[in-house]
């Protein structure tokens, strides 16, 4: 056990020093330049990239949760097959298709975009909820109808709270993703930090290319800990222990 | 209409995307020893362009392999490196874009020029076309009545005035030095940066017609200025350098085929702005494919039999 602790941390040692001197080399030549000299545009971009995210993802989490909810529910338990292949279809679809599936609706812009990367986000969401509430124990639940609980109870009081990491899981996987693909929103005019990473595509210049991916990175990263944040705020001390999903 | 319209689009964008990614190194057909790539930029007109080239070869023994569907920085840079042999490109494009020179707006400098600078490059421009395929600006042909806009310069004072309109344009005119910085410059005016509406290439036409912008950027070749009441604005200051298209060849290939300076004359000399006008609306408004647009265009002139 020991062992295999230093190995690990030999190895993160080693990535961090990688990630570390390519910072500082990138820097060095001047890459990320382009966020000094044109931050009215950076900030523009970050902003509309952020909001696209916002939007989306919160969207996906009001609509997929309950959607889980439902169909774990005795009575439409049977609808569950048709939920998830609904969703399924959100993620099998290429983003690109989807993206592009959307703006013959929606025309060109920020609507298209956020409505292709909401599909997008709702199955890792709903599919841990389903997963997440299908794998408390059923003796739990017995119990909890044994001392007269109603099913609302139910829910609130073991349902919810016993599903809350997978849940939470779910809305990581969601939104970290969601981050690295609206910069796809280029293609269809719907802006954000994409908008410089294709600039650095089409122009060969790594300094656009940097300085829209290297943002869109820490921002995923950023997103990453804030829902980490949140999983601890929301999830009994109890329950996190008793619960080990390896991610 | 404009749903089937829009779908069009997205297929061939999709369908232009698969080709791109499919059109891998093909070493197991090696019957012919005359091989050569041929390159194509993102865009309808070096589609159909692209195409014909590469019929036009195949025709003549050549065993062609296609690789389209990449931004010019990128087609550029494949030729120098020698991954493409040969492909369409504009002499101002090439002029400003890749050896960072002034614009030329006469035709047959920007010709001589580009001959000129690419030779050091390793590149050879053959004979040059009379099709020229310079940026414009367009509007929507009520709009620019309404708002009594015909050229730059009025497109300029309006915005100079604190009016605000949007633009709609791909990642390649918003950032290029030709492209809506030098326009600003030259004119002495801003959109601003979230006035600027950055999309694939194509998207714009019906961006604009749509009304989702109120400027957008286009080629003065595409058919889709006309198809859906378009108009350019007339660039007064001649600041849009020429684009005419040519062939251009990386040395080494030319040297292993010599007999391409030739073969390909006739296609440079047969085509031209109107022709390719025409061959763009067959695309992009009777929805016919490049190949059979190509391939109608060469038997039509002799150069293939049918």
């Amino acid at each position: 056990m020991n062992n295999k602790r230093f190995v690990a941390f030999v190895i993160k040692l080693i990535l961090f020093t990688l990630v570390g001197s390519f910072f500082a080399w990138s820097f060095k030549s001047g890459y990320y330049q382009l966020i000094i000299d044109d931050s009215e545009g950076f900030l523009f971009l970050l902003k509309q990239h952020i909001n696209m995210v916002l939007l989306s993802s919160l969207l996906a989490i009001l609509l997929a949760i309950p959607m889980g909810i439902l169909v774990t529910r005795p009575k439409f338990q049977r609808l569950q097959w048709l939920f998830m292949n609904t969703a399924n279809l959100g993620q099998t679809i290429p983003s690109l298709a989807i993206l592009a599936l959307a703006m013959t609706w929606m025309g060109i812009g920020f609507k298209p975009a956020v409505f292709a990367l909401f599909l997008y986000s709702l199955l890792p969401i709903l599919r841990n909820t389903v997963a997440g509430i299908k794998s408390i124990d059923p003796d739990l639940l017995d119990a909890a109808k044994g001392i007269g609980y109603t099913p609302a109870q139910i829910l609130l009081k073991i349902e919810l709270p016993n599903a809350a990491y997978p849940i939470m899981a779910g809305i990581r996987t969601a939104v970290v993703i969601n981050i690295g693909t609206a910069a796809l929103a280029y293609l269809v005019g719907g802006g954000g930090l994409g908008d410089w990473i294709f600039t650095g595509i089409m122009m060969r210049d790594n300094s656009y290319l940097l300085s829209g991916a290297i943002p869109v990175t820490l921002l995923a990263l950023l997103a990453d800990q804030l829902v980490r944040l949140i999983e601890k705020l929301v999830i009994s001390k109890g329950l996190r222990q008793t619960v080990t999903i390896s991610d | 209409m404009k749903k089937i319209l829009s779908f069009a689009v997205i297929i061939t964008l999709m369908l232009s995307l698969l080709s791109a990614c499919s059109s891998e190194e093909d070493t197991s057909a090696s019957a012919s020893d005359k091989t050569l790539v041929v390159g194509a930029k993102n865009f309808t007109e070096q589609f159909v362009l692209s195409k014909i080239l590469a019929i036009y070869l195949k025709e003549n023994g050549f065993e062609v392999e296609e690789k389209n569907n990449m931004a010019s920085q990128v087609v550029r840079q494949a030729l120098e490196n020698k991954q493409v042999d040969l492909y369409w490109e504009y002499t101002g494009t090439s002029l400003v874009n890749y050896n960072k020179l002034d614009p030329l707006s006469d035709s047959l400098e920007a010709y001589e020029k580009v001959k000129e600078v690419d030779k050091d490059n390793g590149l050879v421009w053959l004979d040059q076309s009379q099709l020229n395929n310079t940026y414009t600006l367009m509007m929507r042909e009520e709009k620019a009545k309404e708002l009594g806009i015909e050229t730059i310069s009025d497109l300029a004072a309006y915005l100079n005035d604190g009016n605000k309109l949007s633009l709609g344009a791909d990642a390649e005119f918003a950032t290029r030095p030709d492209g809506i910085k030098g326009v600003e410059k030259e004119y002495g005016f801003k959109f601003g940066s979230s006035n600027i509406k950055k999309m694939d290439v194509g998207l714009f036409y019906q961006a604009l017609r749509d009304g989702q912008v109120d400027v957008a950027t286009g080629f003065s070749t595409d058919s889709r200025i006309k198809a859906f009441n378009l108009i350019n604005l007339e660039d007064d200051k001649s600041f849009f350098p020429a684009y005419n298209a040519g062939i251009t060849v990386h040395e080494k290939s030319l040297e292993k085929y010599p007999e391409l300076e030739e073969l390909l004359k006739p296609l440079a000399e047969k085509i031209n702005t109107e022709t390719m006008t025409e061959l763009n609306y067959q695309v992009d408004i009777e929805e016919k494919s490049e190949t059979e647009v190509a391939r109608k265009w060469l038997t039509d002139n002799g150069l293939i039999e049918e």
